[in-house]
């Protein structure tokens, strides 16, 4: 069963069963008639909807959207988190001033922020990027402390030995020490990055991508449209989330693999 | 017998003219739940250049934190440590340490490891790779270069941490329980290694063990420590040539003699006097 279950082709047509019984459901649904037909539209409609998208709608402009809205979000929340996150680290005052503020601004969900945003930089593309900047940041930040904050002493007591500079201590020590947890709070920052990214496109509804199609075709009550960009956007958040794994594997390739 | 630390000869190209340590009235204390306790207390030791110095005693003699303070990573003590006649405040590249757990830093290579500890060296870039291929050759670790930490069994770990020290050529080497992790045929094998090392590399080595064997095997004197506060209770000659063997019965009946005093009683007065050739049992 191990043998099987290794094969890798294998593996993925195992994680195809649950989508699989749910597209059939679906159909089934679909098909049952009634108020039932409105909310569930046939996967031979979808399909058609997908098509009409792809060929002469938006599907790939918003796709680009959405996609570099979200990275480039991470760009920025990120880096600042990582600058930040170290910084405290290595130098406990700025942690001791920065702390209580940072942490109560966390507690107000990203999309609180959008009133007060509206006033200040008004409700267009330029708010929607605050948002997803904002929501990469704080995994990034606390990620990069904790990693930075809980590097073993015994290893900084080796740089000690061999009279390592600061400047050597960070890059030879402190950052590739904490480089499992920063990849941890960039792979989660991704995240983020694109659950905000849609939400503030639905919200705001401004320069294009997944979330302001899906709002488009809610006024137009095209529910098949609603499902193709939904469908799409699982399938590119899945695939870049993959790709960041990858690199992620790559860059801690020294690490001991977990099994 | 004669001094056989003195009549070696000098190994061609060994830097054998310095790495002197001197201890006088060593005291150290720490701050436990706000009251001093003494760790270390009125020790003094002398270590010629180039000589093998065991360290033996029971868990809480203070042994690693008398090596913490020898290499600098600590300056919070009482009296004097000199190395060469210099006052130790802070660590140098005179002195090098292995510690019980190799250190190696998971993120880089075997290679990488060994090379960071000529990064504030005077030694030549270019000169840089060849003799980190010489230390890993030293350690019989040729193959192994591009190895990471985690891919290295325990023993070769070890080896690799002491290429890292050696690299730098230190005048004085520490060895913290350096083969405590190890199992019992490993442990041998990095023995004789270490051995062989001090034979060709001939600087001054300090090792702290708890293993009464290996001290014997290795040391040309073995300190014995007494814990609270941790003190020299006595320090045996071991006047047996390098290589050695281990059946030797020296070897064996200063064992047995060492071992009995470590176990004895603490309050019960040492009748134990130096005798080398002295049998006990």
């Amino acid at each position: 069963m191990n043998a099987l279950l290794s094969r890798s082709w294998i593996r993925a047509l195992i994680g195809l069963i649950a989508p699989g019984l749910f597209l059939i459901w679906w159909q089934m649904q679909a098909q049952a008639g009634g108020a039932h037909a409105l909310a569930f539209a046939p996967l031979q409609s979808v399909g058609a909807a997908f098509v009409e998208l792809a060929v002469r709608g938006s599907l790939f402009p918003d796709m680009a959207s959405t996609l570099s809205r979200s990275l480039s979000g991470l760009a920025i929340g990120g880096t600042l988190g990582i600058a930040l996150g170290v910084a405290m680290a290595i130098w406990r005052p700025l942690d001791r001033v920065l702390n209580p503020l940072l942490q109560a601004i966390r507690q107000v969900p990203l999309m609180g922020w959008l009133p007060l945003l509206g006033l200040w930089v008004g409700t267009g593309q330029g708010t929607e990027l605050i948002v997803v900047s904002l929501s990469a940041f704080f995994p990034t930040l606390l990620n990069s402390f904790e990693g930075v904050a809980g590097v073993e002493r015994r290893f900084v007591e080796v740089g000690q030995i061999y009279g390592f500079t600061p400047l050597q201590r960070f890059r030879l020590i402190l950052l590739p020490a904490a480089m499992p947890l920063i990849l941890t709070g960039l792979t989660q920052g991704l995240a983020f990055a694109w659950i905000a990214s849609i939400a503030s496109e639905i919200l705001l509804g401004v320069g294009g991508g997944l979330g302001v199609t899906m709002q488009l075709a809610q006024m137009q009550q095209r529910i098949d449209i609603i499902l193709v960009a939904i469908l799409v956007t699982a399938a590119l958040g899945f695939t870049i989330n993959r790709l960041f794994l990858r690199l992620r594997q790559h860059l801690l390739r020294w690490q001991a693999p977990l099994r | 017998m004669i001094h056989e630390v003195l009549a070696r000869p000098a190994p061609a190209g060994a830097p054998a003219a310095s790495g002197a340590l001197a201890i006088r009235d060593l005291h150290k204390s720490f701050t436990i739940g706000g009251a001093p306790r003494t760790v270390l207390e009125g020790i003094n030791l002398d270590i010629r250049p180039g000589e093998f110095v065991s360290i033996v005693g029971a868990s809480g003699c203070g042994k690693s934190t008398l090596l913490r303070l020898i290499v600098g990573l600590d300056d919070d003590y009482r009296g004097e440590i000199r190395l060469d006649g210099e006052r130790v405040s802070t660590t140098s590249l005179d002195r090098g340490i292995v510690f019980q757990d190799h250190r190696l830093f998971p993120w880089m290579t075997l290679e990488q490891n060994i090379e960071l500890a000529l990064l504030n060296t005077d030694v030549p870039k270019a000169r840089r790779a060849q003799i980190v291929a010489e230390h890993i050759a030293l350690v019989n670790l040729t193959g192994f270069e591009k190895a990471y930490p985690h891919q290295l069994s325990g023993g070769m770990a070890q080896r690799a941490a002491i290429a890292r020290a050696l690299v730098t050529e230190p005048k004085l080497l520490l060895l913290d329980e350096p083969l405590g992790a190890l199992d019992a045929l490993t442990r041998v094998r990095v023995q004789n290694e270490l051995q062989r090392i001090w034979m060709t590399q001939r600087s001054t080595m300090l090792m702290v063990t708890h293993d009464v064997e290996e001290a014997l095997y290795l040391g040309d004197r073995v300190v014995v420590m007494a814990p609270d506060p941790g003190r020299i209770r006595r320090i045996v000659e071991v006047d047996l040539p390098h290589p050695r063997d281990r059946a030797a019965p020296l070897l064996h009946r200063l064992k047995d003699e060492i071992l009995a005093e470590l176990t004895a009683a603490p309050s019960a007065p040492s009748n134990l006097v130096h005798l080398p050739g002295r049998e006990v049992r």
